[in-house]
């Protein structure tokens, strides 16, 4: 693991999903174990498809931004500016404290609907007629520009796209700009969108692995089956340099890698992004394989399959820590004793191919 | 429906101005600055949805600027210049 000379702290958590908005919502979902998805219908050339997926609802924007300044923002961004204010206010960051805040916004599909819903109209209406607003809400920094412009955070802004490794690259960035003290603070997380294209994908191309039913829940740690069912929603961080604003730990290593040569500890607790894709369960069921003794634990039940969901377990994995209190489905010999103490924990996000993204959180330094 | 309730409809519905209805906007009303406090992207998605749904093209700014005063002088320049 790279480990960082100088460990960041987590000042905030903010999240919205399918388990609700906050990080209320989130720590009852993950005591309860998992949440309910919602079933969508949309209809497409050849046939209606009905397909689950943990939908995220944005109403609660208005109570940070007035109405009026979100008219041109679509759901992508909308979850996106939801989840950095909470984890602002959760941070205690006013508006006047926001001048050396960088923003690092993680994604791996981008805003698909409106990106879908402008190709549509080129195609319809011909290019003269295609909507500028729409050209700009479907460029994948579109989430980030936001948050910087409706929050005030004046500090540099970067989008990273890098499908399941999108989460810790982001990481990695906005941890060498709080190195290299181009910030004081920075508000990373990761935004992703479910749309029509990716409910009709899902139905045409994965539920037919399991004789054409799509499962009725994800079952993170069943590797042979396909068990992944969509999500949506936003996860974001308040990350500081100054120790002192740790109020949910420390990270104190970020890693890409392959797992051919893996870094992470075998001594950690690790909170591992199986989502129910069997083409990436191999990778996970190796660790399962070769490493008897590992802990191993899973949160993908709570927000469902997506891309960036890394940046959900990267809050469960500090609200763990910060709770003292194993959450999530966790494999047969994970189990935690009253005397147990939960002082470290590793996210690790794999990919089909085999990289992997590891992110070591600890209680304190 | 009269050339301007259709615009005043498009201006609600495809500009997302959720907090006005379509009857609450004057014919006369200045749809930039003080008025409907529309913006330049606005002004570019108008161009745009004039000639999707009238079929009217406004070609520059030297005749936008004109037409887009108001709901009024928007709705003479597309009657004017319909086929």
């Amino acid at each position: 693991m790279n480990r960082l000379t100088c460990p960041v702290a987590i000042q905030g958590l903010g999240c919205v999903g399918g388990f609700g908005c906050g990080i209320d919502d989130f720590c009852h979902a993950l005591v309860a174990g998992s949440c309910a998805p919602t079933l969508s219908s949309e209809q497409h050339a050849d046939g209606l498809a009905y397909g689950p997926a943990y939908l995220a609802q944005t109403d609660t924007l208005t109570d940070f931004v007035a109405k009026r300044s979100l008219r041109r923002l679509d759901h992508y961004a909308r979850m996106a500016l939801l989840g950095g204010c909470l984890a602002l206010e959760d941070a205690g960051i006013a508006g006047e404290q926001r001048e050396k805040v960088g923003v690092m916004v993680a994604s791996g599909y981008g805003a698909s609907t409106t990106t879908f819903s402008f190709l549509d109209s080129v195609l319809d209406d011909g290019d003269h007629c295609a909507s500028p607003t729409n050209f700009s809400n479907s460029v994948h920094n579109v989430a980030a520009a936001y948050l910087s412009m409706q929050l005030g955070m004046l500090g540099p802004n970067l989008t990273i796209s890098q499908f399941e490794m999108s989460m810790s690259s982001a990481l990695c960035n906005a941890v060498c700009w709080l190195q290299q003290g181009r910030v004081d603070t920075v508000l990373v997380g990761g935004v992703d969108e479910h749309c029509p294209v990716l409910n009709y994908c899902y139905q045409r191309y994965f539920a037919t692995v399991d004789g054409g039913q799509t499962s009725a829940k994800i079952e993170p740690f069943v590797f042979d089956r396909q068990t992944a069912i969509p999500g949506e929603g936003a996860g974001f961080l308040v990350l500081s340099a100054d120790p002192d604003k740790a109020r949910y730990g420390m990270i104190d290593g970020v890693d890409v890698g392959h797992m051919r040569q893996p870094t992470w500890s075998a001594d950690d607790l690790l909170l591992v992004g199986a989502d129910g894709h069997c083409n990436c369960g191999q990778w996970y069921e190796s660790i399962a394989d070769h490493h008897q003794n590992h802990r191993l634990a899973s949160c993908t039940p709570v927000y469902g399959s997506q891309p960036t969901g890394q940046a959900f377990d990267l809050i469960a994995a500090a609200l763990m820590i910060n709770d003292q209190r194993l959450y999530g489905h966790t494999t047969g010999h994970t189990t935690m004793a009253d005397s147990d103490t939960i002082d470290s924990v590793t996210s690790l996000k794999v990919a089909a191919d085999g990289q992997y993204g590891a992110v070591h959180m600890v209680k304190g330094i | 429906m009269t050339t301007k309730e259709k615009l005043k409809q498009i201006l609600v519905e495809d500009l997302n101005l959720e907090d006005i209805t379509p009857e609450e906007i004057g014919d006369d009303e200045p749809l930039f600055g003080e008025g409907l406090g529309l913006d330049s992207l606005d002004a570019v998605e108008l161009v745009v949805l004039v000639q999707k749904h009238f079929g009217v093209e406004i070609k520059d700014m030297e005749e936008g600027r004109p037409a887009l005063q108001s709901v009024t002088t928007l709705a003479n320049f597309i009657d004017n210049n319909r086929e």
